[in-house]
């Protein structure tokens, strides 16, 4: 028989208090844990809501689900959900501006929307809702360059030797020759159909007309406001193109949709991001034929940057899972995914071009070229408004 | 406005068709309190794609996001009808997916005169897609030149003015020219075919004007075209069954989309056809697109449950399988991961490498004065109207068979001429064959006057009136006999019957310019089955009609003049 005084005693039962707790907060953690998976609300999703530019549309669709399912899916121990709502670019910062969206993260197609936000909310609000400069909150994800995509038998018609130096003055000759395809031999083509996005609506479109202003200034950097309203050949020449053209995409995906699905009865030539071009090259040879893409004398280059707002709805918890989710889309086999499937360059020194299954070399037949031609520099905001402003006068949109 | 006088036409025949269970069929599903029901009006062109898509949606029970079933009901009508009434707000339908997006700047511009918002606004997806195209037998394609000659406007202008016809290509025994297009009012392919012949008519492709439309070249080119329409019709699919059933001396070549000609083709090849082979010309100057969009009104009538519902449906539409299937009927589908495959290929009468090019889609002004410059550049018609006055006609009967022919003679242009006979035990002409113009107020006058009496002298009837626009009648007018009886005849020499039918068979020498018989049985003693074999020989049509339905009876006649 053993004392309850002895020292054994004492021992053992320290013992099996010891085991007994450890067992308690087992079983307590194992409990939680299965309340957590099992029982409904017990362990809140966090949910992040993004605000995007269409052309990303199937690369995120495809995305979101393997982010969630990752180990970059969760923000302290919470499952992440995101949402998602696709408008143009323009439409991304103006909703946020005036309160209509209230996302956690934009990413229009372009730096350039951030900065303009950025300058438009530090007036409206005292503070910028985003920052350029910030690389923590606001990230280039990936990057692609304006170029003319267009039926190869017509481009090539246009541009006997490619887009040379002259491609934007021949184009608008063509554009303003009422003779149409006729004035080359091809009187069954109609008139000339080149086109480009709705640039109030979409940023492919407003790249378009800060091209062609760049162009017909003769200038890749500077661009002014004189250059545009005291310019009385560049705005004769501007009108002649833009005046035109008869009909504006309002994205620039569904532009180029339309472009494979009716095919060259609709746009002879449209100017629009490389990504979707590439997108829709296997489309376009199943039904049309040739689609070619063409490199412009200089482009600018779509950045899709990721950017968490710094907005009063944007707690902590929120800007922690939406920068999990920026750094999901820069590692590897996102970037991966959005060159081999989607036509974007990536940002991940990581992922080359030219690597097997790339889409700069399964369709080397689509024109595509991994060297760039030079990038024009952005315009100031006010130079932009003053553009945009300019437009919207001299077409009939 | 003449056009909101279309309107209430659209909406009678409305009424007509579901009240005789017409072509333009309804497909309904039961609801319950968990259900929304959606319903859609769309183009008819699409009916044999679309009906199976219902059944097979209202079978697989799909839900909106807040767990509601969805159903939908979706009907069949004109594109250009369904405005109208959309426009009165006597249809409203959660979803209208009219043949294409032309008249939408149309009804929107109609719309804001009551409301401040547009009837369809933000992005619309397109269904399935269609070239506007002239369907020609293959044989007289060739006579033209075609395939290594593309063919046009201008080619059609040219043979409608030929004053040989078929004879001045070397091909005597093929007649006149006939063609056919549906009535712009009513009709998508109506409105692209005139737009189409004005773009032509002034040399243009795009920025066409009002200017140009007031234009005279405009006019005579339109008029060239017309001067060989054999007649009008309520829709392209009409238009295409008419052309395919009757063959080549009926109609020599008509405005369809491309997805009809497949399907013919398609018949052809599997037997179930015994016509000759039919292509489509792409016309050199532009076409238009029948893009089929998908539109979920902007209209207090929509709800956000059927808004919610009726985005499932686009989508389900929109999924592959139903892309695929789109593809057998003919279509294009709007899915551009689909490739354009067999049976759109040459075997079938179609050339995917076409269109080549379109036609800018003008302003809804523009489209307006189009549609008003054909009331006036279209064939007139010469038409007799021969109705029953016999005792058996008395009471509501005659009342409402004289408001409705008064309501008929509205529809008439004052150049179009009208003889209108009565019978019972004799036959009297109340107005001769003479232009409307001058005589319609008085005309209106004495057929508010008409009153019943006497026996059924139909066929004896029928037979001198058929003979009398034979021969009083202008053959380069479209020229028609309207009979409108209620009972059996007690009267007639029983041979009149088989001669008119023997001498009004539109297989004869004018073939589809010959006179078209309509027949309308009013009530339940008329002798149907006679009236319509005297009727669609002829090209024309046979009614069932009573009191209540009888003015849309009258409208749909419209129709075709």
């Amino acid at each position: 028989m053993r004392l309850r005084g002895s020292k054994t005693y004492i021992m053992k039962s320290q013992r099996l208090l010891f085991v007994g707790i450890i067992a308690v907060a087992a079983l307590f953690v194992g409990g939680l844990l299965l309340v957590r998976n099992f029982v409904p609300g017990a362990n809140p999703t966090v949910t992040v809501t993004l605000l995007y530019s269409t052309e990303k549309e199937d690369w995120l669709k495809s995305m979101v689900p393997q982010f969630e399912a990752s180990s970059f899916g969760r923000v302290n121990g919470h499952p992440i959900k995101v949402e998602m709502k696709k408008l143009g670019s323009r439409e991304v910062y103006l909703s946020v501006l005036n309160g209509e969206e209230k996302p956690d993260i934009i990413s229009p197609a372009s730096m350039l929307q951030i900065a303009i936000l950025e300058d438009e909310s530090r007036k409206k609000f005292g503070t910028p809702l985003v920052t350029v400069a910030d690389r923590n909150l606001c990230k280039p994800v990936v990057s692609t360059p304006l170029v003319f995509v267009g039926w190869r038998e017509r481009v090539d018609t246009l541009w006997p030797s490619g887009p040379g130096p002259d491609a934007w003055k021949k184009l608008q000759t063509a554009m303003m020759d009422q003779r149409g395809w006729s004035a080359f031999g091809k009187p069954e083509w109609g008139y000339l159909k080149f086109s480009h996005t709705n640039p109030l609506l979409s940023n492919s479109g407003f790249q378009a007309i800060v091209l062609m202003a760049y162009d017909q200034t003769r200038k890749t950097s500077g661009l002014s406001s004189a250059d545009i309203l005291a310019n009385k050949d560049f705005q004769t020449w501007f009108q002649g193109m833009e005046g035109n053209i008869t009909q504006f995409g309002s994205s620039t995906g569904d532009m180029m949709k339309e472009m494979v699905t009716y095919g060259p009865s609709r746009f002879d030539m449209l100017a629009l991001y490389e990504s979707v071009a590439i997108e829709q090259a296997t489309n376009a040879k199943n039904r049309y034929g040739d689609l070619r893409v063409y490199y412009p004398p200089a482009t600018l280059v779509s950045d899709h940057p990721f950017c968490v707002l710094n907005a009063s709805w944007v707690n902590t918890e929120h800007r922690d899972a939406a920068i999990s989710f920026t750094n999901y889309l820069l590692g590897r086999p996102a970037q991966e995914a959005a060159l081999l499937n989607h036509g974007f360059r990536p940002t991940s020194r990581e992922v080359p071009l030219d690597q097997a299954g790339s889409p700069f070399i399964k369709f080397a037949d689509l024109g595509l070229k991994i060297g760039l031609p030079p990038e024009v520099q952005l315009p100031p905001g006010d130079v932009l408004s003053t553009l945009l402003d300019f437009w919207t006068r001299t077409t009939k949109n | 406005m003449k056009k909101f006088q279309f309107a209430t036409i659209a909406l009678a025949l409305l009424t007509a068709c579901s009240n005789s269970g017409g072509a333009t069929g309804t497909r309904t599903a039961p609801t319950s309190a968990n259900t929304v029901k959606v319903t859609v009006i769309y183009g008819s062109e699409k009916k044999d794609w679309l009906e199976p898509q219902v059944v097979k949606f209202n079978a697989a029970r799909l839900k909106t996001v807040a767990g509601t079933t969805v159903v939908v009901e979706a009907t069949a009508m004109g594109s250009v009808e369904s405005a109208d009434g959309i426009l009165k707000g006597d249809l409203q339908p959660t979803v209208w997916s009219p043949a294409s997006s032309i008249y939408i700047p149309v009804a929107n511009l109609e719309w804001r005169k009551k409301n401040t918002s547009d009837l369809v606004d933000g992005k619309v997806n397109d269904l399935v897609l269609s070239p506007v195209v002239i369907a020609m037998w293959k044989p007289m394609a060739e006579a033209l030149g075609w395939p290594a000659k593309q063919l046009g406007w201008a080619d059609i202008a040219r043979l409608s003015t030929a004053g040989k016809g078929w004879d001045t290509y070397g091909y005597p025994e093929w007649g006149a020219f006939k063609f056919g297009h549906t009535h712009p009012f009513f009709s998508n392919s109506g409105v692209t075919a005139m737009l189409a012949m004005a773009y032509a008519g002034s040399g243009k492709q795009r920025g066409l004007t009002l200017d140009d439309v007031a234009n005279p070249a405009t006019r005579k080119f339109v008029e060239s075209v017309q001067s060989s329409v054999i007649h009008y019709g309520s829709s392209t699919g009409f238009f295409g069954d008419r052309m395919f059933d009757r063959g080549p001396s009926y109609l020599s070549a008509a405005v369809l989309y491309e997805n009809l000609i497949v399907a013919q083709e398609d018949k052809r090849i599997k037997g179930q056809s015994a016509q000759l082979p039919v292509v489509a010309i792409y016309p050199q100057e532009g076409t238009f697109w029948a893009n089929n969009p998908y539109a979920v009104l902007n209209a207090p009538w929509v709800t956000k449950d059927q808004r919610d519902g009726a985005a499932v449906f686009e989508k389900f539409l929109l999924d592959r399988p139903q892309q695929l299937a789109a593809l057998e009927f003919g279509w294009r589908p709007a899915d551009p991961a689909i490739g354009l495959s067999a049976p759109l290929d040459a075997d079938h009468g179609v050339d995917t490498t076409q269109p080549k090019t379109v036609l800018e889609v003008p302003t809804a002004d523009v489209i307006q004065a189009t549609q008003s410059l054909w009331k006036t550049a279209k064939k007139p018609v010469d038409v007799t109207v021969v109705l029953d006055i016999s005792g058996s006609m008395q009471g509501a009967r005659i009342a409402s068979a004289r408001q409705s022919l008064q309501q008929f003679i509205g529809l008439l242009d004052d150049r179009d001429r009208l003889r209108v006979v009565l019978f019972s035990t004799t036959a009297k002409e109340l107005s001769p064959l003479t232009a409307l113009g001058p005589k319609r107020d008085e005309l209106l006058r004495r057929v508010g006057g008409i009153i019943e009496g006497g026996d059924t002298r139909l066929f004896d009837t029928v037979l001198e009136t058929y003979k009398a626009l034979a021969k009083d009648g202008d053959p380069r007018n479209i020229r028609a006999l309207v009979v409108l009886t209620d009972g059996e005849d007690n009267q007639s020499n029983p041979a009149s019957k088989a001669e008119l039918t023997r001498i009004s068979d539109a297989r004869g020498g004018e073939g589809g310019s010959s006179i078209k018989i309509f027949t309308i049985a009013y009530g339940t003693e008329a002798p149907t089955k006679a009236l319509q074999e005297i009727a669609e020989p002829s090209g024309g049509k046979q009614y069932s009609s009573n009191p209540a339905n009888i003015r849309s009876i009258y409208s749909e006649i419209a129709t075709f003049f």
